[in-house]
């Protein structure tokens, strides 16, 4: 690891005038540490937002208000999120390993990068680490890559379970920018695709933390799912996952919530398939659809053309079990 | 049968002998011993598959903090097994490891760092580059290439024999790269005190390593002294010495002063071997009723351009079932990739998977039981046609098939049962694993207050040696187990192979009964004044905590007296044991295992889960029920890895693996495996050693990725013949 220098914020304000060209913001450091020891990230300075962020867990009148620097574990074991967003509590628990979500904060899981393994290998091209060196992933190995939204430049994926969730959820990022002003950004405009700058992962300006996550209210306690599909039980990223959440009166659907991981360069919204399903009957026919209307969009790659087969079954078997599983 | 040792083991005291130091920290691997002086080395890989170093630039480097001194193929000290091409050949070393310019494969070692601390090392190693003239090169293995064939054994029969029956079955299998990657990284610390050299080195052969280092560096075998006390962890990966115990040692030649070098984890897919992928074609056909007529294999597995190495795939298909018509062939590739190894059940648990796959293909074919198939077609014999010693192999199929209740729930039908989307499967194979034996020595020292310590070479990788030799020392001597110490893994202590093959217990068990003998007669001498040669006498001997008698009815002489009668500081004797020949030439020696398996598998999203798990072995007696279920377990979870995860990759265009770090390649972890259930048959084979035991480290795994693939053939309908079977193979079968 390159030698840094380390600093600690105590509050928010303080942390981003700390911030200079070759600095890093670090909290729970999950990330951020391994990227260091590979070399893909070596900034001057380490500027230690632990003490700076809050990490309370509040409802407000509309939702819950979840601070920046409290922990997955935290955020996935408090009764108020388990009680009004299960679906976020079961995303996060699908995340990482017990010891990597003890350590994480919210606002680091948002900001963690892609683990595409031509990008941890800084002997391999990467346009999103290297600008202009390549994507090795496009024409090499892309199994684990993007379905949809990618470019020729990268077809990395966000590897966030926690982030789908909160696209599903209509979540708002606060953010507090290096002028000390602070804005709302809504959470499906948070990440981006990669276009032409696949360096760039997020909308979040330079200097500017994350300070805090808002969750509007919902009426998804009852019926949803988060499905995960990987090469191993845990500590493995997904091959496809889906966040479903269904709001049934009767057998019918009023509304319906619908976002995958493992697709795209960042956590995605089935939008058309919602639609779809909304004042639809909760059946296996019409879930059926709703996955086929969601993968009419996607353009795999020569070798991950079964993400497609995968995508679509995973929409269904967690479609079905909203309905059985809680 | 030596009747001397005929008796059960005594496992009363459950614990391991090193559990104490292993969960207080005290139990030191070979990277945490404190060497006054020392300095840390990291070695800078090439980041090419092929090619000639050009320059090297190392002016970063050297400006980095901390940095002592920098090593590469232009200034190190020479080693002269590695002077020459000729010398390095000779050798049998791996790598010239900073003898040459040429690259082999990428992340081949190219400079080495050493300055005061590992974190100045690394970072500074991270500072170094090379110019290269890059060469093209193959590094990845293309299965569907023509093959050069060897034959593997005389062919037997022949081929139009039994190649139009209506019941044959002709498939080829594949399986991935698997690297071992024990928790404990390879490490060595190498310190030299004038012309004598210690080497703390993770290691399963310490005399392997004192002999390769003599030859490599010219050194006097006396003056090498290797110590592995604790491994964490081998898998077949500790048993070569590899290039960053010969680059310590030249960087401490260089600085004056002890080196230790730590691989890095991503250096732990590159440095120490792998599995390698392997491609098979299994050929099988018998009559309508079952019995074998013949069986063709074919195997191919690529190695490294510059050592070499070779998987006996194709020899368990001579072992397991009779066949009266037998061909069988290998090839091998070479590509510009790390030297693989021996890992885990090397050749035999890949041509296991192959047959175990044909055959139950065969009985899907015949209509038949795959239980039924495999209990009438067992083999009585080893491939050399000497008829095995014992082998329950039948028993382990007959017991396993009980315990998971074949008979009632194996449907023959595939796809048969649901529950829900998920689709439930049964599935059994079968396991052989030759039981070996080789020379070793042991020790055993009492102290005036009449407690032992016993000790031999032999590395202890996990596998609970330790334990098996005081159980032993315990059994074959009476002394209680509170009064018995070990020391082990070190080479200064009497000599033992290395802790492979399965050997190592089999191989320790005779040193250590004939130490027991030795030292029963020296104390005996000692005691009662007259010497007792014939081994009635030699068994009437009893000991306990205090001291010793002629026979249980004398009376018993302290042990305090005969030191004191006798003014003896200490009791020592040192035997040495091998197989004995006439057995050796008369018998073939097998362990054996039956694998069951249930599954569940998900034809919507290509998930699968092993539900059940069960494991029948045959492992002669058993001389600790914990430490050898413990292997079996393990060795079903590391079947689970192989068929459900396991998947090195190597990017064609560049030569370089992909995702090597333990995230990017994936073990299963504990929620990937159900509770295994494993038992053992338990009878005693003395002909093959004193304790009556035949080696468990590998046979749990042979075998048992076709239980798994066989398992959800039944759920689903599909062969998986392409290991590892990822949730994506499921969906686009």
């Amino acid at each position: 690891m390159k030698p840094f220098e380390f600093q600690k914020a105590n509050d928010e304000n303080s942390a981003v005038e700390m911030a200079e060209k070759q600095s890093m913001y670090i909290s729970g450091g999950t990330n951020l540490i391994d990227l260091m020891k590979n070399h893909i990230h070596e900034p001057d300075k380490l500027i230690d937002l632990t003490d700076a962020l809050s990490s309370e867990i509040s409802t407000t009148p509309n939702g819950v208000r979840i601070g920046a620097m409290a922990r997955n574990t935290a955020v996935a074991e408090d009764s108020n999120i388990k009680s009004d967003f299960p679906l976020l509590s079961k995303a996060i628990l699908k995340g990482a390993s017990p010891q990597i979500r003890n350590m994480a904060s919210t606002g680091g899981n948002l900001l963690q990068r892609t683990r595409c393994p031509y990008f941890y290998d800084t002997a391999l091209p990467c346009n999103k680490r290297k600008p202009g060196s390549g994507c090795g992933a496009l024409k090499g190995d892309h199994r684990m890559s993007a379905i949809i939204g990618y470019s020729d430049n990268c077809v990395a994926v966000h590897p966030s379970d926690m982030c789908v969730a909160m696209v599903a959820l209509d979540a708002k990022v606060e953010i507090l920018k290096n002028d000390g002003t602070s804005a709302m950004i809504n959470f499906e405009d948070f990440h981006r695709l990669p276009g032409e700058n696949p360096q760039r992962d997020n909308n979040l300006p330079e200097g500017a933390i994350i300070t805090a996550i808002e969750i509007p209210e919902n009426s998804f306690q009852k019926n949803f799912e988060y499905l995960k599909l990987r090469d191993r039980e845990s500590y493995a990223f997904a091959l496809i996952s889906v966040a479903a959440a269904l709001d049934i009166s009767g057998n019918t659907i009023k509304s319906a919530r619908l976002a995958s991981g493992g697709v795209a360069h960042k956590p995605w919204r089935w939008n058309k398939a919602e639609i779809f399903l909304k004042d639809r009957e909760a059946t296996e026919e019409n879930f059926k659809q709703a996955a086929e209307i969601a993968v009419a969009d996607v353009k795999p790659l020569e070798n991950n053309q079964f993400k497609v087969e995968m995508l679509k079954g995973a929409i269904q078997q967690a479609l079905q079990n909203c309905l059985t599983n809680n | 049968m030596d009747y001397f040792f005929d008796k059960d083991f005594i496992d009363l005291e459950k614990g391991r002998v090193e559990a104490r130091e292993k969960v207080t920290g005290k139990a030191k691997y070979s990277a945490e011993y404190d060497i006054p002086r020392l300095a840390h080395a990291v070695m800078a890989g090439s980041t090419i598959a092929s090619g000639k170093i050009l320059n090297i630039n190392l002016e970063k480097a050297k400006e980095a903090p901390g940095v002592i001194e920098i090593l590469t193929h232009q200034n190190r000290p020479e080693v002269p097994g590695l002077a020459s091409e000729e010398a390095w050949k000779e050798s049998r070393f791996s790598l010239p490891v900073f003898h040459t310019d040429k690259i082999y494969y990428s992340d081949q070692p190219i400079a080495m760092v050493i300055a005061e601390t590992f974190e100045d090392a690394t970072y500074a190693a991270s500072l170094i580059d090379a110019e290269y003239e890059i060469q093209d090169f193959k590094a990845d293995f293309d299965a569907s290439e023509e093959k050069q064939y060897e034959e593997t054994g005389e062919e037997i029969g022949s081929l139009s024999e039994w190649e139009n029956s209506e019941y044959m079955v002709d498939a080829e299998y594949k399986v991935a790269m698997e690297v071992h990657n024990p928790m404990e990284p390879h490490a060595t610390i190498a310190s030299f005190d004038g012309d004598e050299l210690t080497l703390y080195d993770k290691s399963q052969n310490v005399y392997g390593v004192q002999d390769l280092i003599s030859k490599l560096f010219n050194f006097k075998t006396e003056n090498i002294h290797v110590v592995s006390e604790f491994v964490g962890g081998g898998f077949g990966a500790g048993l070569l010495v590899w290039p960053h115990t010969v680059a310590a040692i030249m960087g401490a030649q260089q600085t004056g002063r002890p080196i230790k070098i730590v691989l890095t984890r991503p250096q732990m897919f590159t440095s120490v071997g792998h599995r390698p992928e392997s491609w098979q074609r299994f050929k099988i056909a018998s009559d309508a009723e079952g019995n074998f007529l013949g069986v063709h294999h074919q195997a191919a597995h690529p190695h490294d351009t510059y050592a070499g190495h070779w998987d006996n795939i194709t020899g368990i298909t001579r072992k397991v079932y009779e066949f009266p018509n037998i061909k069988t062939q290998q090839a091998t590739k070479a590509l510009n990739i790390p030297k693989p190894t021996w890992m885990r059940g090397p050749g035999d648990v890949t041509g296991a998977y192959g047959m175990e796959s044909a055959v139950d293909e065969l009985c899907e074919k015949l209509d038949m039981d795959p239980v039924e198939v495999r209990l009438k077609n067992l083999s009585t014999k080893d491939a050399d046609g000497k008829p095995w010693s014992t082998n329950y192999l039948n028993e382990c199929i007959k017991i396993g098939a009980e315990k998971i209740g074949w008979k009632s729930n194996w449907n023959s039908t595939p796809g048969a049962v649901s529950d829900g989307n998920w689709k439930i499967g049964y599935g059994m194979s079968a396991g052989l694993w030759n039981a070996r034996r080789s020379k070793a020595d042991a020790s055993i020292e009492m102290k005036p207050d009449g407690s032992i310590i016993v000790r031999s070479a032999m590395t202890d990788i996990g596998t609970g040696t330790g334990t098996a030799m005081q159980n032993m020392a315990h059994t074959f001597l009476g002394i209680p187990k509170n009064k018995i110490a070990i020391e082990l893994g070190d080479s200064d202590l009497p000599y033992a192979p290395s802790q492979g093959g399965s050997k190592g217990l089999s191989s320790l068990s005779g040193g250590i009964s004939e130490a027991s003998k030795a030292f029963k007669k020296k104390l005996a001498e000692y005691a009662f004044g007259s010497k007792i040669e014939n081994d009635q006498g030699v068994f009437d001997i009893k000991l306990t905590a205090e001291g010793v008698s002629k026979d249980s009815n004398s009376e018993i002489i302290s042990y305090r007296k005969i030191f004191e009668d006798n003014s003896l500081n200490r009791i020592y004797v040192e035997t040495s044991s091998a197989p004995e020949s006439e057995e050796e030439k008369e018998y073939s020696f097998c362990s054996a295992a039956a694998h069951f398996v249930k599954v569940r598998v998900n034809p919507l999203t290509g998930d699968v889960k092993v539900e059940k798990m069960i494991i029948v072995a045959d492992g002669g007696k058993i001389i600790n029920e914990m430490a050898a279920a413990n292997q079996i377990i393990g060795a079903g979870i590391g079947g689970i890895g192989m068929v459900l995860m396991e998947d090195q990759k190597i990017d064609k265009k560049y030569g370089r693996l992909l995702g090597a770090d333990l995230a990017g390649y994936h073990f299963p972890v504990n929620a990937d495996a159900p509770m295994i259930d494993a038992s053992f048959i338990g009878k005693p084979d003395y002909r093959r050693n004193p304790a009556g035991a035949k080696g468990l480290g590998e046979v749990g795994l042979v075998g048992n990725a076709a239980a798994i693939t066989n398992a959800i053939y039944n759920a689903i309908g599909k062969r998986m013949r392409d290991l590892p079977v990822t949730p994506d193979k499921i969906l686009m079968a």
